[in-house]
């Protein structure tokens, strides 16, 4: 269920290779979308959007050497999706979509 | 005239501004030959304004050293994504032969790919990543807070680094020399990222980012400190770099990041579904053999080491799905072929990968 200002929904974030690949870093991170300001909870919605996030057919994530692999889910306004995303993120929308979540997970993220 | 053979045909066809927009908007085959033809054509352009007619003595031989491209140089574009995740960024901020900008990032960069060229050319003939004079492209500041290097098919990208835990990509020459590393891979044996083959391939991009940080410094086999990523933490980590080929497992131990995971052995070969099968962690595998039989041989380990090691990268036996065995039988017989079946050299490869449990 969702309130009157969006909340009730969450974004996960997992992060996985890289050429600074540590094992002890790799773990699942989950903000839940009412611990972020209204104006980030926006922009979040609207990268979604943008992105088109809960619709886009998914593209195999091929690995590039060095490129990390990212696992973005995101539950807004009773819409749910795990995504798997492989750089390079060729599509503007969806790389900004990533980069906002991860940002989002590691200034604010749990597990 | 174009009617002699030429490398670089356009370069007496086509006026230096469409030379330049080429350079900016073209393939990156042509972007390569206009480049060259903008850095040639100059001096070809003075000599001829100058020797209309026939000509003799020193002259002549100016002018006919202007019409030949003797040794490769490379064709380096840098650009900057300005802290946004696109690459490559949107503006071109350095390109080849130009100064210093006073960004760190920016000619650490420039400089990381000189350096790099300059040990395929001087080492082993090899002319930029495709052997063909491919230009070297890179994108820094990348994305912000972003802790990664990786090679995506046509470039280098570099982050900044989160500035707690990671300084910028670009300060480790060494970082740089293993993306572009992965460019040869890629084109030559064709390593498939995942296992074995994967983690082959992440030694291989190690051994020659050391190597072009060796040779930048001037260090032998004994002095170079054979450390992945060194300056690449900050100084509130516990740890001095990412990966040591000396000694794997040890390049860092820190509350947070946790300890080196890397083996040193096959008996520790780690199986694991994170990490493309643990492509990062079972480098240190092949990369200890590397350090072994380096050390062994003796004197600067590009020379008759990295030798070794580059040929079999190139040799046929030596595919997608090579592991570390097979990689290791054709480094074996490589340096047979290079330097006599029973030569200490061949003996060193073969010693070191017995050391780390390869047969």
């Amino acid at each position: 269920m969702t309130d009157e200002a969006g909340c009730g929904g969450e974004a996960r974030m997992r992060v996985d290779g890289g050429f600074a690949h540590l094992p002890g870093r790799a773990s699942d991170s989950c903000v839940p979308l009412e611990r972020l300001p209204g104006d980030e909870r926006a922009e979040l919605t609207r990268l979604a959007d943008a992105a088109g996030f809960f619709d886009c057919a998914p593209e195999p994530a091929v690995a590039r050497p060095d490129a990390r692999t990212y696992t973005i889910g995101l539950t807004i306004d009773g819409r749910s999706r795990d995504l798997q995303v492989a750089e390079p993120i060729r599509d503007p929308a969806l790389a900004a979509l990533v980069s906002t979540v991860r940002r989002i997970t590691r200034e604010r993220g749990g597990v | 005239m174009c009617t002699l053979t030429h490398r670089h045909a356009i370069h007496c066809i086509l006026p230096p501004y469409i030379l330049s927009r080429i350079a900016e908007h073209g393939s990156p085959e042509l972007r390569g030959k206009a480049i060259r033809a903008l850095l040639v054509d100059p001096s070809i352009r003075m000599v001829r304004a100058t020797t209309a007619g026939p000509v003799i003595g020193s002259v002549a031989r100016l002018r006919s050293a202007a019409g030949n491209v003797l040794t490769p140089s490379p064709l380096r574009t840098i650009r900057d994504a300005k802290g946004k995740p696109e690459a490559p960024g949107a503006t071109v901020v350095r390109r080849e032969g130009e100064a210093p900008t006073g960004d760190p990032a920016v000619d650490e960069a420039y400089d990381g790919l000189g350096a790099t060229f300059a040990l395929y050319w001087e080492a082993y003939q090899r002319d930029s990543i495709d052997d063909a004079g491919l230009p070297l492209d890179a994108t820094v500041h990348y994305d912000q807070d972003y802790d990664n290097a990786f090679w995506d098919g046509t470039q280098m990208v570099f982050g900044d680094g989160d500035g707690e835990l990671f300084n910028r990509f670009t300060l480790a020459l060494d970082v740089i020399g293993h993306e572009l590393t992965h460019g040869v891979t890629e084109r030559e044996a064709g390593l498939a990222y995942f296992n074995q083959s994967g983690a082959l391939n992440e030694s291989i991009s190690d051994v020659f980012g050391s190597l072009v940080k060796q040779k930048a410094l001037g260090q032998d086999a004994a002095a170079a400190d054979w450390l992945i990523g060194e300056g690449l933490f900050t100084p509130k980590v516990k740890g001095s770099a990412l990966r040591s080929m000396k000694a794997p497992g040890t390049a860092y131990d820190d509350p947070v990041l946790g300890k080196d995971p890397q083996p040193a052995h096959m008996d520790d070969f780690v199986r694991t579904n994170q990490d493309n099968g643990g492509v990062h962690i079972n480098s240190g595998i092949p990369n200890r053999a590397f350090y072994l039989a380096a050390t062994a041989i003796g004197g600067n380990a590009w020379d008759r080491a990295g030798t070794i090691w580059y040929n079999a990268l190139l040799d046929p036996n030596v595919r997608a799905n090579t592991d570390f065995a097979g990689f290791a039988r054709v480094t074996v017989d490589v340096a047979g072929r290079l330097y006599g079946a029973g030569s200490a050299d061949a003996t060193a490869v073969g010693a070191a990968w017995s050391d780390v449990g390869v047969s």
